[in-house]
């Protein structure tokens, strides 16, 4: 970690995202208290996440890996961790009902944890993070391992949280997801890349994608890697990525450089079809490991407002 | 401290309910304590018994039948067969169909009569150690007896010059299985504490578990609570299970107090958690850590607890590593309650040795134990 400092507000989901390796694990446990920073502190609701147990009271944690109790049931899942939140039992019984109905674990109340479905486990994990009603919910790769549907059902569940105004943290290596959180920090190698809301910084990037494609498509990869790879415009590399699409790729490029890019392919005989693609947030992760200098300015304004969670921690 | 005490509790029952539905687990911590006392008290045994002898009366006299009924009368040694010639013998001595052959040569009688010396061979096969041993000095035995009785056939009254009388206390009958049952109690409760607690630590980090246990209000101490008291429970019914099957099939004597028994069993078990505590914070794997245990506990009881092997003889560092170990402090002190009924005064300093392990592989173990997964 160098110099991360991020703030989740109350009421938003946080999307820390980056490739494997990037350090959203152990930015997540410094977070949790799980691991110290070797310099620094990490803060959460303005205090040290290293000590204080009455932060944990605060904190819903749901790590990557598998972490109930496989031969314990549902039920007694819950339970246990509602004993150590030091829940009353009527306080549990009331809430082992909500939470179980929303997840809609009900019906497998007296089932061991081993024997539910990856989805149906992961719900389990969050009801079990969510017990004690924390301020702030930190999860790790929450949709690793889940399908399409269970996954949707676990989005619908945050939106609902978030709501009713909860903090959530969550790290995910899916760009796909990191849309849908309201702001997302983008990690690499430690790092805090930039930071914003998704539509704002695909929008403030000023890339642009194009799609091309031609009779041999690894001859047309070499040609534009030879004709624009070092090219660079304002000290601004023209070519950011290039990645396959269908029959053809998808490239993508700094904004000022598509008039030379296209009147390039007009004219080579390798490129039968050209046409503009919309832009994702994906591009935007390719475009600043590409290019880390060209950070865009949608960070304004971020430090507004109430931070229930915050986390900052120096590079020793 | 309410929550201290709810949380231990909730980490006590989890760790119940891990221990229930595990029905291996549960029949190898009941079912051992069964199989090991069976098998040293009965199968295991130093004490010789129906050696097999094959006799070569050539004499067929009075006194040579007495010298054979001299060796038959204890239950020591068991007449197979009987032979006329040295050499038929030998083939039966050869299959191991005998281990002692008891040659009485032709005139034993005769010369015994003339106050000349008389002799007979007694055949031992060395290849078996211990039953040589014994069959050895059964004879020696056997002879000087034989030898005071025709003295004093002869002479009349005789007092001998020198007499050695022997009385062994506690134990009368030198039985190994009074002398195994408390050694038997170390190797069981090593294996039941150490052992599985340090697998059932290792487990939760393995697991990723402890990830989640260390997010939430969870003490260590109440880890290390929650975790270890059932298996505390466990160890004190293995010492009640040892101890009732001990007394009741081996005839074990319980001259002690049976509190300060348990006091003593308590402590050790509580030495023996701790070190299991120990493996797991230290190695965090459950394969690494069940070798650890049997290595670090499971030797240092069969071996250096004067269990089978006395202490005194072993070499110098072996001494030195026995002494830093728990084992032999409770074994002994296990004999001196149960075989000769001493009190505190007599055991106070292997307690005090206990308590000592105790103390510093507890305070080893919480510094180590972190709440951190880096």
């Amino acid at each position: 970690m160098k110099g991360l400092s991020l703030k989740v507000q109350a009421g938003e989901l946080y999307g820390l995202v980056g490739p494997d390796g990037a350090g959203k694990t152990t930015a997540i446990r410094m977070l949790t208290g799980l691991v110290n920073p070797s310099a620094g502190e990490a803060l959460v609701l303005g205090q040290s996440a290293q000590k204080g147990s009455r932060l944990r009271e605060a904190i819903g944690y749901m790590p990557q890996q598998y972490s109930l109790y496989g031969d314990l049931s549902v039920h007694e899942n819950l339970r246990f961790f509602g004993r150590l939140f030091g829940l009353s039992r009527r306080e549990f019984g009331e809430r082992e009902d909500r939470l179980l109905h929303i997840t809609r674990l009900a019906r497998f109340r007296d089932r061991r944890a081993e024997a539910l479905s990856g989805g149906m486990y992961k719900k389990l994990a969050l009801a079990c993070a969510l017990l004690h009603r924390p301020r702030v919910l930190v999860m790790d790769e929450p949709t690793n391992g889940v399908d399409p549907v269970s996954r949707r059902e676990l989005w619908d569940l945050l939106y609902e949280f978030v709501s009713q105004g909860m903090a959530v943290l969550l790290a995910t290596p899916y760009m796909d997801e990191a849309s849908r959180c309201h702001k997302v920090g983008l990690l690499s190698e430690g790092r805090l890349l930039t930071e914003g809301s998704p539509s704002v910084l695909v929008a403030s990037m000023g890339h642009r994608a194009l799609f091309m494609e031609g009779p041999d498509r690894t001859a047309l990869e070499q040609a534009i890697e030879n004709r624009f790879g070092r090219e660079s415009q304002g000290g601004a590399r023209t070519l950011l990525a290039i990645t396959p699409l269908g029959a053809g790729l998808r490239v993508l490029l700094a904004g000022d450089a598509v008039t030379s890019v296209v009147s390039w392919a007009e004219a080579s005989p390798l490129v039968s079809t050209i046409r503009e693609l919309g832009l994702d947030f994906e591009d935007v992760f390719l475009g600043l490991v590409a290019a880390p200098d060209a950070s865009p300015d949608a960070s304004s304004g971020v430090d507004s407002g109430s931070t229930p969670g915050a986390a900052s921690s120096e590079d020793p | 401290m309410a929550g201290l005490v709810t949380r231990s509790l909730a980490m006590a029952e989890k760790e119940v309910v891990h221990i229930t539905r595990d029905r291996q687990f549960l029949a190898f911590a009941l079912g051992m304590p069964f199989v090991l006392i069976l098998l040293f008290g009965y199968a295991v045994s130093f004490d010789i018994q129906d050696v097999p002898m094959v006799v070569v009366d050539q004499d067929r006299s009075k006194a040579s039948r007495e010298l054979v009924n001299a060796f038959t009368a204890s239950d020591v040694f068991r007449v197979v067969a009987h032979r006329e010639d040295p050499h038929q013998a030998e083939s039966l001595f050869r299959s191991g169909a005998a281990k002692t052959v008891l040659v009485i040569p032709r005139g034993y009688a005769r010369k015994l009569a003339r106050g000349e010396e008389s002799k007979a061979q007694l055949l031992v096969d060395g290849a078996d150690n211990t039953s040589a041993q014994v069959a050895l000095g059964y004879a020696r035995a056997v002879s000087v007896t034989a030898s005071r009785g025709e003295l004093a056939r002869a002479l009349g009254r005789v007092e001998m010059p020198l007499e050695i009388r022997t009385r062994t206390l506690f134990n009368p009958r030198l039985l190994s299985s009074v002398f195994l049952v408390p050694g038997l109690m170390v190797v069981i409760l090593v294996m039941i504490a150490v052992m599985l607690t340090a697998l059932t630590i290792a487990r939760e980090y393995e697991r990723g578990s402890m990830e989640q246990l260390f997010a939430t209000p969870l003490g260590r101490l109440e880890v290390i609570l929650g975790k270890l008291t059932p298996y505390f429970v466990i160890g004190l019914v293995q010492v009640l299970l040892v101890l009732t099957l001990g007394v009741s099939l081996f005839d074990v004597p319980l001259r002690g107090s049976l509190v300060l028994l348990f006091v003593v069993s308590s402590l050790f078990i509580l030495c023996m958690l701790m070190q299991g505590l120990l493996i797991s914070v230290l190695t965090r794997n459950q394969m690494v850590a069940s070798m650890a245990a049997m290595f670090s506990t499971f030797l240092p009881a069969l071996l250096l607890s004067g269990f089978v092997f006395s202490l005194e003889n072993m070499p110098t560092i072996l001494q030195g590593i026995a002494a830093v170990l728990p084992p032999q402090y409770f074994v002994r002190a296990l004999r001196a309650i149960l075989l000769r009924g001493s009190g505190p005064e007599v055991i106070w300093s292997d307690v005090l040795a206990l308590l000592a392990f105790f103390l510093v592989v507890l305070s080893v173990a919480v510094l180590r134990f972190r709440r951190s997964l880096g």
